[in-house]
Formats: C-alpha cells, sequence, structure tokens
C-alpha cells in the first residue's frame, strides 16, 4: 500500500515559489489500477514523481506500506526504484546502447542476478508482451509501440508491488495505445498493483479507479 | 558485495557502449590514446637515444666493455706484451686492441707556403698507432673509411684520418685543430711525433659524426709509430677488450684487477671510462622528456575529459533514466571510468605492438643519423610499463570526474531533461 499525507510539490521560478501539488491525500491499495487524469498543467505527473520516488516532496510526506518515506537513506531509494517499482515513462525512456533483451535484463543483473539468468527472465518477459522476436534489437529498430511493450517488460521484469506509468500512450497511435492498455488489464488481473497518468478519459476507462487532479488538488475520486 | 555489483553492472554498460559507440568516435578517441602513449614514450626514448648512441658509439669504436690504459704515474702499460699475452689466453675475451697513443701535429700545403710568414696549414692531432686487422676486429674501423682505403699491416708510411683534420668534413675550428685544406687520398702531410717528423701519405678519411671518438684522430701502423716514439719495449698506451656475451664487465674487471694488472695498467669498465658528462646528459635528455610527456598526458587527460564530459552531457537522460529504474550511481560512474580506461589500454596496447613490433627493432637496425651521434630509441619494458600505468591512470581520472558531475544531477531532472 503507498499512501500520501498532506503532500506538496514547489518550483522556485526566480523570485516566485510556484506551488504545483497543494497537500494532496491519497491511498493505493495492493491490487489497485488507477488512472490520474487531469488537465495539462494540472499536476498529475508531478505527483506521480513524487509518488514514485523519482522527486523529492517539498512538504508532507509518503508511506509505503506504513512507512514514510522521509526515513529512508539515499540508499533505500534506490532499493525501492529497483526492486518494488517500475516505470514506464512516455517516450519509452529505452537505453539507446542496449538490445531490447539487455534493456530488460539491465535491472536483474544490477539485483545481481546472472547474466545467462537475466536473459532468460527478459526473454520470457519480452515474449509475454509478444516482442521477443525483437529481443536482440537496438530500440532505434523498433516501432513506438514495441519501444513501449519492450519498456512496460523492463518494468516488470522484476515484480514490483507497484507499477507507475506516465503518459504510456502519448506517443502511441490508437492500435498501440490499446495494445498497452490491454496489457495493463492483464498485469492488473493478476495482482499488479498499477498507477497511471494520462490525459484522456477515454483510456482512464481501463483502469478501475479514476484519480483528477486540478490546480494541485485531487477534484475527484471514482470507482469504474 | 554492492561495490563488486556496482563494478560489475558497470563494466557490463561500458562494453556495450564502447562497442555500440559511433565507430569514428572510437577510432579517434584511440588514436589519441595511441599519440599520447608513443608521446610519452619516444620522446625520452629518443632524446635518452641520442645520448646512449653517443656512449655506445664511444663503446664500440674506443673503449670496449673493459679498457686498460696507463698508470697516472706512467706514459704506457709496463710490460705491454706480458699482459696482452695473458689477455689471449682469457676465453672471456672475444676480441681485443693494443694501441700506442700520442699526441702530434700534421702539416699540410707545405709545398705551396710563400714564405715563413705565412702561417702554416697545420693542426694537432692525436694519433694511434695501430694493429689495422685487430683494430678492425674490434672496432670496425675500415667500415667508417668514406674515402680512399683502410690501413694494411704493411702501410709504412700512410696515415688515416678523421674527419676533423679535413676541411670538407670539418665540424667547425676547435682548439688547437685547424682543417687542413686539399687534402685528399694520396696527398702527402708531414706528420710529427715526439719532435720527429715523416712525411707521409694520406691512404683513407674517415667518416663519423662530430662526437665519434674517432672524429680528430690520425691512425698508422703500430710499429711506425713504436719507432717515432722511440719506444723499443713494446709498450703501449691503451688494450682495450670486447667481451663474450653474458660476462659481466664489473666482475671481469675486478678479475683483472686481483690478476695483478691493476698494479700495471688503469683497468675501467665502459662506464667508468665514459666521460661523466655524457651520463649527465643523459640523466637531463631523460628529465626533459618526462617533462615533455608530461604535457602530453595532461593533453591526453584533457582530452579524455572533454570525451567523457561531452558523452555523459548528451546521455545525461539516459544517465538519469539508469538512476530511475534504480541502477545506482557509482555503477553508472564506473560504466564511465571503464570506458575512459579500455580507451587507454587499447590506445596503450596498439602502442606497445608499434613500438617494440616496428621502431624500437627498426630503430636499432637503422639507426637515425644525427650531427652529433647515430641515435636509437631507448624504451626499457619496465619504464614503458609505468608510462602505460600513467596513462591507464589518468584516462580513469579524466573519466570518472565528468561522469560524477553528470550523475549527480537530480534524476528526474535529468530525465526530463530540465537545467
Amino acid at each position: 500500500m503507498i499512501e500520501t499525507r498532506k503532500l506538496e510539490k514547489s518550483f522556485q521560478d526566480g523570485d516566485r515559489e510556484a506551488k504545483v501539488l497543494k497537500g494532496i491525500d491519497f491511498v493505493a491499495k495492493d491490487g489497485e489500477f488507477i488512472a490520474v487524469i487531469g488537465r495539462s498543467g494540472a499536476g498529475k505527473s508531478t505527483f506521480l514523481y513524487q509518488l514514485s520516488l523519482l522527486d523529492e516532496p517539498t512538504a508532507g510526506e509518503i508511506l509505503i506500506d506504513g512507512r514514510s518515506t522521509k526515513d529512508f537513506s539515499q540508499k533505500e531509494g534506490i532499493y525501492f526504484r529497483l526492486r518494488e517499482f517500475g516505470y514506464v515513462f512516455q517516450d519509452y525512456a529505452l537505453l539507446p546502447d542496449l538490445t531490447a533483451c539487455e534493456n530488460v535484463s539491465l535491472p536483474l543483473i544490477m539485483q545481481g542476478m546472472g547474466k545467462k539468468e537475466a536473459r532468460e527472465r527478459a526473454l520470457h518477459e519480452l515474449g509475454r508482451m509478444n516482442v521477443g522476436h525483437h529481443a536482440d534489437n537496438l530500440p532505434a529498430h523498433l516501432s513506438g509501440g514495441e519501444q513501449q511493450r519492450v519498456s512496460i517488460a523492463r518494468a516488470i521484469v522484476n515484480r514490483p508491488k507497484i507499477l507507475f506509468a506516465d503518459e504510456p500512450t502519448a506517443n502511441l497511435d490508437r492500435e498501440s495505445s490499446e495494445t498497452v492498455l490491454n496489457i495493463f488489464q492483464e498485469l492488473h488481473e493478476s495482482g499488479q498493483t498499477i498507477v497511471m497518468v494520462t490525459h484522456e478519459e477515454e483510456y482512464a476507462r481501463y483502469a478501475e479507479r479514476i484519480i483528477t487532479i486540478d490546480d494541485g488538488k485531487i477534484v475527484s475520486d471514482t470507482r469504474v | 558485495m554492492s561495490f563488486l555489483r556496482n563494478i560489475r553492472v558497470g563494466f557490463y554498460l561500458a562494453v556495450r557502449q564502447v562497442r555500440r559507440a559511433n565507430l569514428w568516435t572510437n577510432i579517434l578517441i584511440i588514436f589519441i590514446m595511441l599519440l599520447t602513449f608513443l608521446n610519452l614514450v619516444l620522446v625520452t626514448g629518443f632524446l635518452v637515444g641520442i645520448v646512449t648512441g653517443i656512449s655506445d658509439q664511444y663503446r664500440n669504436q674506443q673503449t670496449g666493455d673493459i679498457i686498460l690504459r696507463s698508470l697516472d704515474t706512467k706514459n704506457y702499460i709496463q710490460n705491454s706484451p706480458e699482459v696482452i699475452s695473458f689477455l689471449h689466453t682469457l676465453p672471456q675475451i672475444k676480441a681485443l686492441t693494443a694501441r700506442y697513443v700520442t699526441a702530434g701535429t700534421l702539416e699540410a700545403n707545405y709545398l705551396t707556403r710563400v714564405g715563413p710568414n705565412e702561417k702554416p696549414n697545420q693542426t694537432g692531432a692525436t694519433i694511434e698507432g695501430i694493429n689495422p686487422e685487430a683494430e678492425n676486429a674490434f672496432s670496425h674501423l675500415a667500415r667508417y673509411v668514406h674515402e680512399g682505403r683502410y690501413l694494411t699491416v704493411g702501410d709504412y708510411d700512410r696515415v688515416l684520418l678523421g674527419p676533423q683534420f679535413i676541411h670538407r668534413y670539418s665540424f667547425g675550428d676547435q682548439p688547437g685543430l685547424t682543417p687542413l685544406d686539399n687534402v685528399y687520398p694520396g696527398t702527402k702531410i708531414r706528420l710529427t711525433i715526439n719532435g720527429h717528423t715523416r712525411e707521409v701519405t694520406v691512404v683513407g678519411i674517415l667518416k663519423v659524426p662530430a662526437n665519434s671518438s674517432l672524429a680528430a684522430r690520425a691512425f698508422m701502423i703500430a710499429s711506425e709509430v713504436r719507432q717515432l716514439l722511440g719506444r723499443s719495449d713494446y709498450s703501449v698506451n691503451q688494450i682495450a677488450l670486447l667481451l663474450r656475451p653474458g660476462v659481466d664487465p664489473t666482475t671481469f674487471r675486478n678479475f683483472l684487477e686481483r690478476s695483478g694488472l691493476g698494479s700495471v695498467a688503469k683497468i675501467q669498465t665502459f662506464e667508468q671510462a665514459m666521460p661523466s658528462g655524457v651520463a649527465d646528459v643523459r640523466n637531463t635528455f631523460g628529465v626533459i622528456g618526462n617533462a615533455i610527456g608530461s604535457i602530453g598526458l595532461t593533453v591526453a587527460s584533457i582530452t579524455i575529459f572533454i570525451v567523457i564530459f561531452i558523452n555523459a552531457v548528451t546521455r545525461r537522460k539516459f544517465i538519469g533514466i539508469l538512476k530511475g529504474i534504480g541502477i545506482s550511481g557509482e555503477a553508472i560512474e564506473i560504466s564511465y571510468i571503464f570506458q575512459a580506461f579500455f580507451y587507454a589500454i587499447i590506445g596503450s596496447g596498439i602502442g606497445l605492438a608499434v613500438l617494440y613490433g616496428f621502431l624500437v627493432p627498426y630503430v636499432s637496425a637503422h639507426p637515425i643519423s644525427l650531427p652529433v651521434s647515430d641515435a636509437i630509441i631507448v624504451a626499457p619494458v619496465g619504464g614503458t610499463m609505468i608510462r602505460v600505468f600513467l596513462l591507464a591512470l589518468a584516462a580513469v581520472i579524466a573519466g570518472y570526474i565528468p561522469a560524477r558531475m553528470i550523475v549527480r544531477k537530480n534524476t528526474l531532472d535529468s530525465i526530463l531533461g530540465r537545467a
């Protein structure tokens, strides 16, 4: 379970302080598939970055399984990002020098797994994402949809507690977007917790719970 | 454990980044490393090689491995025939030559001199009386004959001259040495030793660098010099020895001392006989070479720094992603250290192959002819490996600093490309 209490995030803009998140209280239970929506600039991506420990909030706190992340050392933050969280980015964020399989293997190798075993696990995940035949291709040789599926494989290969997705369909055509969302739904059905940011309400309906953020605050929280 | 894991991941990333980097970028960086390595090794090696060339020349042409000279209190080596006979019985000696060495004067163009007020075309000279065959076996003196021919055993009233005495080959005026004009093989000149003047014919002229000990010497057959010196007891001034491979000169010198030769001759190894200035010049050139090499090393470090910095800056987003998915900053830094290390080692490896596979053997076989001496490249393996280590160390530091600068930036800022 991940929870936020009075979460705030501000950015310094010259002499002015711009408050992007204004005291968000939020709880995501294990196994939930939550879509975070809102207009551009509402603060939904910033919210996701705080929640996924990619950034530090200005005030308030985040609790993971009841433990405040304020108590985390830098190493623990890295530990969570490596072992407990998975990330899917809008622009896929694959490493261009690594093949699809190497991109997926990397988090496992960082955890100490042998290269051969990591490759087998990576191939398995790529097969699940239906891109196993591109395992030895560099990202530049894959389409956007294929890259995003490789990115999802990398995010879930370490069996994370929570999968964070930031606008995962923003750069994809309709068909690829639906493929990605179907994968998310399958993952959710198998018990994966997912927090997905999207600006398209139609795609948010794939989730079981939709949170709307506006002007740095949660303005609605509905179950589909 | 975590450190080893960071090294493992760093290596994994570095191998793939280098392997999949632009080919021309890789070639350029490795080429810079190669040039830096050669600069580090060759500048010092060549400078030291010039001095080594001078000292080797002195050894090959003059002293051999061991030289026996007359004691400071004597004009010659006492009982020379017995000493030479004894030396001939020693199996450690490969070749020896005995020389009469004396000061004298050479005068040319005396027949065309107009009157007593005209300055004679005359020069001081070191005259050596030699056995032509023994001397040639020892120093290959005949190899240096440029005009005319070498001496033979029966060459009475014949002289072989160093280039310093000949105006057209002379390296410039030196105190007491006035080059002779119009002297060619066949020209008659006057030679004066010990107050005895004799008209002799020039049979040949040598060609050697200015620093050669042969440059300002005149050679005649030993029996004639002995006669001019009035030395009836056959006692010579120098006996130079070439030792067989594997015989240590210092040990052999000590053996000769113990054998009693120390009481009749001053016995010196090549190192002891070498003019002290040569060793100083060699050390000085070594220091200069190291100073120039250090500049090269600094330039290479800056180059690697720039290359890695540009690489890291352009890949900042991917460094952010790596951190985002849980790859530790240390592993990422180590990947850049490995990259710099790979480039340094590959560059040095090619450099070693070029150096020991081609340059050193080629230049040893074909020394570079310089006015002062024939230069070689002195690159002892130990010293070269220290330079490889220095280059690798400089590359690793120069790779680490920019990587650390970029890795330390905020993860999210890196991913989003924010300043």
